[in-house]
């Protein structure tokens, strides 16, 4: 950086190859099942040298799983899921932070508690919100006398219904309601010198235009992150996305993939299955590549 | 943690947080709020019915041996893969924020982990350590009878931590970059005029800098340990040898998705959040308080 | 970025509605939509969801193709789910939020499960009310009573369906003087020394996990005509309980420890790197018993010029062979579907039913026809004479061994997927030398006890059909 310091930086290269190795070693192998026929890929030990039948297999996991609409699917579905919490997120955590009212602490551990139960675990009635999202709210409004009351006013009887399956939005809610980037935001926020704050308000700034104008873009990093983290997170999703995607227009790459796994009984078709993964671990590389350009170095000094 | 400085139209400051509240109520506390009920009823998975049975299902699982030993299996994995994926990131992201030749390869390379879609984990892995046909095949050749994950606990356990911990490395390292990179060159420059060499301004600049990321990725990385593992044991040892490796969230997962005993499973659910609320409560009273914000 | 997100806000906003009864208007134009449907002439389309994956799924897609072609009035929508727990689970929270697909496809130790959820349309009934005759009594006994109510009612279609054998490697064999396949137990201990002592590093593979419950201590427990659990394996009452640590199972995981301990048995797994049918394709491992459904697989994967063959799953000498079990899946119509989807089902369901259907399904997978004239037309069509082929009749034949006994009628137990999870712990468990046999098996029919007890508190007062 500033001064030369020849034996570090050789350490430094040295770790950090082999990091490379260690993440890198695992692609290797999946793409050298990808390129087997079915008898070498099921060899023991599989060859370490790649066979010859890469582009077939790739072409077959293509046509099979009907990958080329499926990809478009799962990058409207993981992008949306990466903005959402990105910008969700940092609404509220400038929330938590920034303001001072009754059940602010409450609030923040109410968030922070989604973090606790994984939507497998609670798949089944998540679901039946997601087949009426305004169930939640018709019960409410039933179990509080409030539609019975309604009906006697006006005659006129609620029946609340908003059917998210088969649809983006469906898709794409349920995974934005965690707490994950609310305390990413936090954590940075906290760290944003007071000073800042001061020379906005004196400047007559009011919150959004602090938010927007002096905080989002100090978070550009952290975004950045959390956004990647958040698409590949998304991205990988299998169970609900099968679940809430019946119509095969809606479905996504990755429940496709999940059919190119050998059945049990079924041909042990790896080498398929393989070039399936490889081809759907290719757009999130280059999300992350993409993402590189954000990544960097904070230009506003935060000096105490 | 407060902050000193703040905006006083409190009801502008709520409206940030309604759409937040409004998604988290709607897919997180009311079906949530069902899996309470759950537990407390003997629930009939197609939705014939139920009987109210009180805190029988909760006794039932603290009297079984096999329960307890999930806790335990789930706290070693906790701790362990924590502890390994967040010091080799922190390393990792250190050495990359130094921006020497190559970094800007190395930073898309080793946030990569994380993208590996479960079945090519799950075959990467079982290629590696495999002990009759991987790479562990050449240390057991050595040493006979060294690893054997298919009847040792302990070896299958390894395995987990191995794959979920290379995961993770991913994930941490992307944040620990992102904080590194939002130190001001101009505080570490400053530094080294003043004679500082790299470790030392590691140490004193770097590390009190990135606490809040630590403190976040020790929170998130401790909760992910008890829910991310699932798809990991799920696709290599489904809980096995003889319940070595059948994590709190797996035994939730295969007793509910796969036994359909959802009122047992939520009940589960319900003593695992509170243990993971009990854990993060403790980091947020006692760790958090050697975290620097400013 | 933001923009998909908005977009799909509004899709969401457009079903969104909010039902007045109180305005006329509004009902008469719900009314005028619905009237509308039948006039375009579209197929009606139907759901079916499925738990196979791989090249299996491949050929359901093509079935249902197959389906759609043959007919105009019926679109068959099929979806895989991945595997049978996934299917029954997703199928489950579709119905609760009424969103089912019309036909369903069930693992067979889903039948009880199934049998007590009220959420089925039988399907005899089914094919009775739309015209269709099937002739029960052409299902092979052994499938049909899997699935059939005590009273012999088929509330499901037998779909997939395969049994277990032995695979045998002919040029081991002959190495040790043999050219027939062992019959008993006795027989295979001695043939498994022979085949050590002349070399061979692995005479047989095992594996010990909770899939292979199905042809260790199921199909083992049918041929030997051994309860499972008491009230004939369930079919009697949900008060039946596990049975399996005082039978003859107790001496076969004897037997089969011993083999493991002397070297005679390997355990082969996925996780070990290489399963137990990769195993005796490569010609590692000379014996292994697995499912018909494999033989493709062992075909197609295995050592050039290895020489193998099936036999039926020993006995211990003595034994009075019975009928082994079907495994598989069968198809359920879900209840509070439309008439007219039901009457697509049963157009599927007998197209299903078909020959030449069976036919196609072998001929496509391991899977065995379920019916003696699926049977019947495949013999006459040559398809057991064929390479491929040859040998699969076996399974035939021992599934039709006996006719079904009281006890090798099936399984009829709640939750059997949990109660095999706890078979391949207390397995793993034996074999690593943490519990005796006996102690395993105890422990085994303990906490499955357990299971059973906590199905029967779920269903007070209700009894199997």
């Amino acid at each position: 950086m500033v001064e030369r310091t020849p034996i570090l930086n050789f350490v430094t290269h040295l770790v950090l190859f082999i990091g490379f190795m260690l993440a890198v070693a695992p692609f290797v192998i999946v793409a050298i099942a990808a390129s087997h026929n079915l008898k070498e890929v099921n060899d023991v030990p599989m060859p370490l040298l790649p066979g010859g039948d890469f582009w077939a297999n790739i072409k077959t996991a293509w046509i099979t799983a009907g990958l080329g609409p499926k990809l478009l699917n799962s990058f409207i579905f993981a992008a949306g899921v990466a903005a959402g919490k990105v910008i969700i997120s940092a609404l509220t955590a400038f929330s938590i932070v920034y303001f001072r009212y009754p059940g602010r602490t409450l609030i923040f551990w109410l968030i922070f508690i989604t973090l606790m139960l994984p939507l497998e675990v609670r798949i089944v009635p998540t679901y039946a919100v997601a087949a009426n999202v305004l169930s939640p709210y018709q019960a409410i409004l039933d179990v509080t006398g409030l539609s019975w009351l309604i009906e006697k006013i006006s005659g006129v009887q609620v029946s609340l219904s908003l059917g998210l399956l088969n649809s983006y939005t469906g898709l794409i809610l349920p995974l934005i309601a965690t707490a994950t980037g609310t305390f990413l935001y936090r954590q940075f926020f906290l760290t944003v010198p007071d000073e800042l704050t001061e020379a906005a308000r004196m400047d007559g700034a009011g919150a959004l235009r602090f938010f927007i104008d002096i905080l989002l873009p100090l978070s550009r990093t952290n975004m950045a992150a959390l956004g990647t983290i958040m698409f590949l997170w998304a991205w990988n999703q299998y169970l609900w996305p099968l679940l809430v995607t019946t119509d095969p227009a809606h479905a996504t790459a990755v429940t496709e993939l999940k059919q190119l796994i050998p059945n049990v009984g079924g041909i042990p078709e790896w080498n398929i299955a393989m070039a399936g993964t490889l081809i759907v671990m290719l757009p999130p590389l280059v999300v992350v590549v993409a993402m590189q350009r954000w990544f960097v170095r904070g230009l506003i000094a935060t000096e105490k | 943690m407060e902050k000193r400085v703040t905006f006083s139209r409190w009801t502008v400051g709520i409206l940030f947080a309604v759409p937040q509240m409004l998604l988290i109520f709607t897919f997180f506390y009311w079906p949530a709020g069902q899996a309470v009920y759950w537990s407390l009823t003997l629930q009939q998975p197609w939705g014939g019915g139920n009987i109210w049975v009180g805190l029988d299902n909760f006794r039932s699982i603290l009297a079984s041996a096999d329960y307890w030993n999930s806790i335990t299996a789930s706290l070693a994995f906790a701790a362990i893969s924590t502890g390994l994926a967040m010091v080799i990131a922190l390393v990792l992201a250190a050495l990359t924020d130094r921006q020497l030749a190559g970094s800007r390869f190395y930073r898309v390379v080793l946030i990569w982990p994380y993208g590996i879609a479960a079945p090519a984990l799950a075959l990467a892995f079982r290629f590696i350590l495999a002990p009759e046909a991987g790479f562990m095949a050449v240390v057991n050749r050595a040493w006979p009878g060294f690893w054997d994950p298919g009847l040792d606990g302990a070896d299958a356990m390894a395995s987990i931590i191995a794959a979920f911990s290379w995961k993770y490395v991913g994930y941490n390292f992307i944040f620990f970059l992102a904080a590194f990179q939002a130190i001001p060159r101009s505080l570490i420059e400053a530094s080294a005029m003043d004679g500082a060499g790299v470790v030392r301004r590691f140490r004193d600049i770097q590390f009190p800098l990135i606490t809040p990321t630590i403190f976040f990725l020790l929170v998130i990385n401790i909760t992910e340990s008890f829910q991310d593992s699932f798809g990991i044991v799920d696709i290599m040892t489904s809980g096995g040898p003889a319940n070595a490796t059948n994590l709190m969230v797996y035994k939730i997962y295969s007793d509910g998705f796969k036994g359909l005993d959802y009122s047992g499973a939520a009940a589960q659910s319900i003593i695992l959040m509170m243990l993971i609320v009990v854990l993060t409560i403790f980091q947020f009273r006692f760790i958090e308080r050697r975290v620097h914000y400013r | 970025m933001r923009k998909p997100l908005v977009k799909a806000t509004q899709e969401g906003m457009k079903s969104m509605s909010i039902i007045k009864h109180g305005l006329a208007a509004f009902a008469a134009g719900t009314l005028g939509v619905a009237l509308a449907l039948p006039a375009a002439a579209a197929p009606v389309k139907f759901d079916f969801w499925f738990g196979l994956s791989g090249d299996l799924a491949r050929v359901v897609d093509t079935l249902c193709k197959n389906f759609n072609a043959s007919q105009s009035d019926y679109e068959v929508v099929c979806t895989s789910q991945g595997n049978y727990d996934a299917t029954l689970q997703n199928t489950i929270a579709a119905f609760r939020a009424g969103k089912q697909p019309t036909v369903v496809q069930v693992y067979d130790v889903g039948t009880a499960t199934m049998m007590l959820s009220g959420a089925y349309y039988p399907a005899d009934k089914l094919m009775e009310e739309n015209g269709y005759k099937i002739d029960y009594s052409d299902y092979f006994p052994g499938i049909a009573r899997y699935y059939a109510t005590s009273k012999g009612e088929m509330l499901s279609f037998p779909f997939n369906s395969s049994t277990a054998l032995m695979y045998w490697n002919k040029d081991a064999f002959a190495k040790i003087g043999k050219t027939e396949a062992p019959k008993t137990w006795e027989e295979v201990g001695a043939d498994l020394q022979a085949m050590k002592d002349a070399g061979y590093e692995c005479p047989m593979a095992i594996n010990i996990s909770a899939n292979e419950s199905w042809q260790l201590m199921e199909q083992f427990s049918a041929i030997h005509n051994q309860p499972i659990a008491t009230k004939s394996n369930g079919y009697d009452g949900l008060d039946a309980r596990l049975a399996v640590n005082k039978t003859k199972f107790v001496q076969y995981v004897g037997d089969l420890k011993k083999w493991y301990d002397a070297g005679l048995i390997k355990i082969k797994s996925k996780d070990l790197g290489q399963d137990m049918v990769q195993a005796f394709a490569s010609g590692t491992c000379q014996v292994i018993l697995t499912s018909v459904g494999d033989h493709g697989t062992v075909g197609k994967t295995h050592k050039e010029g290895m020489n193998w063959d099936v036999a039926e799953l020993p006995v211990y000498a003595g034994t009075e062979r019975k009928n082994s079990l079907v495994g598989g899946a069968s198809l359920w119509v879900l209840s509070g579907k439309p008439a007219e989807e039901y009457k697509g089902a049963a157009a599927f369901l007998n197209f299903i039913h078909d020959p030449k259907t069976a036919l196609f399904w072998s001929t496509n997978t391991g899977y065995i026809p379920v019916a003696k004239s699926g049977f019947d037309y495949m013999k006459s069509n040559g398809f057991y004479d064929k390479a491929p082929y040859k040998g699969r009749e076996t399974a035939i034949a021992s599934l039709t061994a006996s006719e079904p006994t009281e006890i090798t009628r099936g399984i009829r137990l709640g939750n059997f997927t949990q109660i095999r999870a706890e078979f391949g712990t207390q397995m793993q468990a034996i074999f690593a030398n943490k519990v005796s046999v006996q102690d395993g098996l105890d422990t085994l029919v303990k906490n499955g006890d357990a299971i059973l007890d906590r199905f029967q508190q779920t269903y007070p007062n209700k009894t199997l059909p």
